[in-house]
């Protein structure tokens, strides 16, 4: 069966690119990086996938947040972000935030995206859980997917290079310990180097470390687990958000995504009593609470009983006309037509699904990262969130500080063009053992989520969290096996996986304290969002810990 | 959990002269798509299966594979046992991953003006059906017209159309889709049927843009003519023999008693060019008691010109057709013609009900021929198929007709779309891949229910080729002349 036979040929690099700024990852942060460091000339782009098929953007359905109107204003937003996210956010990066997603929306605007828009020529915008103003603008449910089409019609406008399918498995340094490009497979498992003055990290996040998960089947943490290898330092990395409303059925369908639109546009939760039950936990916001807490209720539902028989409860749309569904939602209609459920006429069952995570690398407002030569902006960038992200905020995002690390990492200056010719041996030796391994990565990789949703999930202890700290270490250390060059990947894969999954774990033993989606049931302290004395956690390869902050009394 | 079998293509450039067949046996989940098969055969089987995926829920289009023959998003598409998984009729890199990155760059990208502003609602409206593609590549790798042609696609004349009704892109539209094949497409909507977002492209996308290239005295000058043909006679073929209207009363009576009442809209084919097959049809109609009325004053129904772009006067011709069956209070108009049939059904808005001739047969149920002693296949017509949604009536009339019937794999003759007279080697083209067809299944005749078909099909085959009522009157006259040999 194992087709390759060579171990015995020393991997070596087959191809050398040199580049002003590197930009690793085709979702929207890294396109809008691209399109923005394009105008500092010798733009390299790597994408993982065919560019606009990969990342989440793609999938994002529901909306961008950004505030187009006189009765709302940007210190809403701002407060709105904040408190959402528990008062864990940067403020810096959140200031950046709020003021520049209208500029970048008008960008995109004006490169010919096709957002809804108003009788009055407008850009139409919908509620979104957690804000007080309907800021969230859309393309139907398939916002995200406008926005990328929209920004690889920018890009390709520019003379940014793009390899598609070459996956970047390592960063290199220069002899200062600057990060100057990185390591990267093709698709047929040749090894490239790349070499560049600036590189932009926008891997986006990395659920799929999760047994149910949104994410595509790229969401696996990679950004996290190369920056943390290079020596970057990441903050908050516990924070993972559970999608209140992910799909339950079939087996192989678990955690799709249904939208927040589904609930802005009026969708109610039901359990299986039909209670309406966001009665007791967020009598004011009901439905359009934050992400966290509805995510928190339908899992209590479920586990006190109330559940579906799958273990779910009902997503319900069918007071709202056929129209409504059908122009607004269509992306769902048709996912759930596809399984046989016509949400026209019956309910959706759903439960919460991992969805985003909010921590990453810690970054400032100019996306620089704490290892010179690394900027990093989108899922992968942690800080703008908090420790809960408003839906719609997270597209905004990727635009906002897309084009603000791509902007200073084009203004980075020229560098030595040398690198560290040990780090490439370690990669490409590293890479060499894959074929000498022993063990799957698919069942390393199964177990591995299956560990994540477990121990570390919605719910969590320091009890279990170590046990899946200790399995996770061990599921790391495991030789994996490459059973053709073209394997190689899914090991570096796994690897990442299996990086990504300790520091949420870590992180998540850190922070004593209920915060935002972290949940410790044997939490000893009891915070308040505002005050809580507690910040970030950090975790780099020097040290790992949680920031206490000065709070007014 | 279940078990299936799939066949899955593999192949590796490094090591293969070709593409073959592997079959694995796979334990997969209740309702488990296509991809959670190929997930199974990866990791239980062969690691080194190539296929592409990501989103898993068909918002990505990276993961379109071809499954029995159809193309589909492999997340999406239910897992079947016995199914067979190929990569899209495209340039293989390895074992289901296709080359798509040359037919993404053929996309036109937007170039927007710099005063570009916010479209108006309107605007937006008619442009987001297009925005919902997901370049899978589904189409491209059905439509017939690339099988033959340097026809860029389907999906790339929709974005064609995308831009064009952008009120921010400043490109020349008109002039890249006509340079990217817009006058190459058949219009037979193969590729609506394989879109998992079905969009029209050739109804939405591909006659608007020919509709503006009319405008612009684009129109190809073959079709040209046929406009003109139609402005000066109502018709779009010339009189070169005794019409049908003019060899036909207005009604036609059933030999026996009358079981029903249908009028009929003829069609300029088989009212100009074969005649003889229309009046055929009649003597069926008689002979199963249906009543038969023939306006005369009727007109083309102004599906050349629509497929063409050739709109200006169209609605004249509705109203003159409309009038003409309205106005004898008939109930249920009959066609033969599948091109005309499509266009009542789809591009007019009748006071009365349009149907098909095997709708109509079916319905009422018909007297039984003798079966006549040839292996038949069946043409299916585009725009009956896809047009109408029709495919069982007529090989459930067809199997009471002759003593064996056999399928062939459905493909568009060439015939539809202005195709035949605008680009006729391609119709050639595709007319010969129809004969490959027909040869294989080694057929005595070739049965269709559609005039264009008819005539193209007959004129790249040397195999006979038949319409269904003339075949019902054959199996009745040698009904009869048995009943006289007896008597």
């Amino acid at each position: 069966m194992v087709l390759y036979n060579a171990p015995t040929n020393k991997m070596h690099v087959d191809e050398i690119v040199d580049a002003h700024v590197l930009v690793v990852g085709s979702g929207g942060a890294g396109v809008r990086a691209a399109i923005e460091a394009s105008r500092y000339g010798g733009v390299v782009m790597v994408s993982k996938t065919i560019a606009g098929k990969g990342g989440c953007t793609t999938m994002a359905e529901g909306g961008y947040n950004a505030v187009l109107r006189d009765r709302d204003s940007v210190d809403v937003h701002r407060e709105d972000t904040l408190s959402g996210g528990a008062y864990l956010n940067d403020p810096a990066l959140v200031d950046a935030l709020v003021r520049e997603a209208p500029e970048r929306m008008a960008d995109l605007v004006r490169w010919g995206a096709v957002f809804d828009v108003t009788e009055d020529r407008e850009v139409a915008q919908r509620p979104f859980g957690g804000q007080r103003f309907p800021r969230t603008c859309y393309a139907g449910d398939r916002t995200g997917h406008e926005m990328i089409m929209t920004l690889l019609d920018r890009l390709d406008a520019t003379d940014t290079h793009l390899y598609q399918e070459v996956s970047v498995v390592d960063f290199v340094k220069d002899e200062n310990g600057a990060v100057a490009g990185a390591i990267a497979l093709d698709r047929d498992g040749d090894v490239v180097l790349f070499r560049s003055d600036a590189t932009v990290l926008a891997t986006g996040g990395g659920t799929q470390v999760y047994d149910i998960s949104t994410n595509s089947a790229a969401g696996t943490g990679d950004g996290f687990a190369m920056a943390y290898r290079a020596g970057a330092e990441l903050i908050d990395m516990e924070m993972v958000q559970f999608h209140p409303t992910g799909a339950v059925y079939p087996y192989d369908a678990r955690g799709r995504l249904v939208t927040e639109a589904v609930r802005g546009e009026g969708g109610i939760l039901l359990n299986a009593r039909r209670e309406r039950f966001m009665e007791r936990y967020d009598p004011d916001r009901m439905e359009l609470s934050t992400r966290d807490v509805v995510a928190r209720a339908i899992a209590t539902e479920v586990l006190e009983g109330r559940g579906t028989n799958r273990g779910g409860v009902y997503l319900d749309v069918t007071h709202l006309s056929a129209e409504t569904i059908e122009t607004r939602l269509p992306v769902m209609l048709e996912q759930f037509l596809a399984y046989g459920v016509d949400i026209r006429r019956e309910p959706m069952e759903v439960a919460p699904t991992a969805h985003h995570i909010m921590g990453g690398l810690r970054i400032t407002p100019e996306c620089r990262t704490t290892i010179p030569g690394l900027f990093a902006c989108g899922e992968v960038a942690g800080g703008v969130h908090g420790a809960n992200r408003l839906g719609g905020n997270a597209l905004a995002e990727t635009q906002v500080f897309g084009k603000r690390a791509g902007e200073f990492a084009g203004k980075a200056p020229a560098r030595s063009g040398r690198i560290d010719p040990a780090r490439i041996d370690e990669v490409t030796r590293m890479l060499g053992g894959f074929y000498e391994g022993a063990i799957s990565p698919a069942d390393v990789r199964k177990d591995l989520k299956l560990t994540m949703w477990n121990q570390a999930g919605i719910f969590r202890s320091a009890p279990d969290l170590r046990t899946a700290l200790g399995h996770v270490r061990r599921l790391a250390d495991k030789r994996l096996c490459a059973a053709s060059t073209v394997n190689l990947l899914e090991c570096c894969t796994v690897r990442n996986m299996c990086t990504t999954a300790s520091l949420i774990v870590r992180c998540a033993l850190l922070r004593p304290e209920n915060r935002g989606a972290h949940v410790r049931r044997d939490a000893d302290v009891a915070t308040e969002p505002a005050t809580s004395p507690f910040s970030h956690t950090y975790v780099s390869l020097a040290r790992e810990g949680i920031e206490r902050r000065e709070v007014a009394a | 959990m279940k078990t299936i079998t799939l066949r899955v293509s593999r192949f590796d450039p490094a090591a293969d002269a070709e593409p073959h067949f592997e079959e694995y046996i796979v334990q997969v989940n209740e309702g488990a798509r296509v991809l959670h098969a190929l997930h199974a055969v990866r990791d239980e089987h062969d690691p080194t299966l190539a296929y592409r995926y990501c989103c898993g829920s068909g918002q990505c289009g990276s993961c379109a594979v071809q499954v029995d023959g159809k193309p589909v998003l492999a997340c999406m598409e239910e897992a079947r046992d016995g199914m067979t998984v190929e990569p899209l009729a495209l340039p293989v890199l390895k074992d289901l991953m296709i080359d798509l990155e040359p037919v993404i760059a053929k996309i036109a990208r937007i170039c927007p003006a710099p005063d570009a502003a916010l479209p108006a609602r309107e605007e937006i409206e008619a442009i987001k059906p297009f925005r919902d593609c997901i370049e899978c590549l589904c189409c491209v790798s059905a439509c017939p017209a690339l099988q033959v042609t340097d026809f860029a696609g389907p999906t790339v004349l929709r974005q064609e159309m995308r831009l064009a009704l952008d009120p921010r892109d400043s490109g020349d539209r008109i002039t890249d889709a006509i340079e990217k094949g817009l006058f190459y497409c058949t219009t037979c909507k193969r590729c609506v049927e394989v879109c998992p977002k079905e969009i029209d492209i050739p109804g939405k996308a591909i006659e608007k843009l020919r509709e503006i290239a009319n405008r612009r005295g684009l129109t190809l000058p073959r079709h040209q003519e046929v406009a003109r043909l139609v402005q000066e006679t109502g018709r779009s073929v010339e009189r070169t023999q005794p019409t049908f209207l003019e060899q036909v009363p207005e009604v036609i009576e059933p030999d026996g008693p009358v079981r029903g009442e249908v009028g009929f809209f003829v069609g300029c084919m088989f009212n100009g060019r074969v005649p003889q097959t229309a009046l055929d049809a009649m003597e069926v109609m008689k002979r199963n008691g249906i009543r038969v009325i023939v306006p005369h004053d009727q007109v083309c129904c102004g599906s050349p010109l629509i497929r063409t772009g050739q709109t200006s006067f169209i609605d004249d011709l509705k109203k003159r057709n409309i009038e003409a069956f309205a106005s004898r209070g008939i109930k249920t108009v009959m066609t033969i013609c599948a091109g005309c049939g499509a266009t009542l059904k789809n591009d007019y808005e009748t006071p009365f009900t349009v149907k098909d001739v095997t709708e109509i047969l079916t319905e009422y149920g018909i007297e039984l021929p003798s079966k006549l002693d040839v292996r038949a296949t069946y043409h299916d017509p585009c725009h009956l198929l896809r047009g109408q949604g029709i495919s069982e009536q007529p090989r459930e009339l067809l199997r009471l007709g002759v003593r064996e019937f056999v399928e062939m794999p459905t493909q568009c003759c060439g015939a539809g779309g202005g195709v035949r007279s605008g680009v006729p080697e391609e119709a050639k083209a595709l007319g010969a891949k129809r004969d490959e067809c027909v040869k294989g299944t080694g057929a005595d005749v070739v049965v269709t229910v559609c005039p264009f078909c008819e005539f193209h099909i007959a004129d790249c085959t040397d195999v006979p080729v038949k319409n269904l009522t003339t075949i019902l009157l054959e199996g009745y006259r040698k009904k009869d002349a048995e009943r006289k040999g007896s008597a």
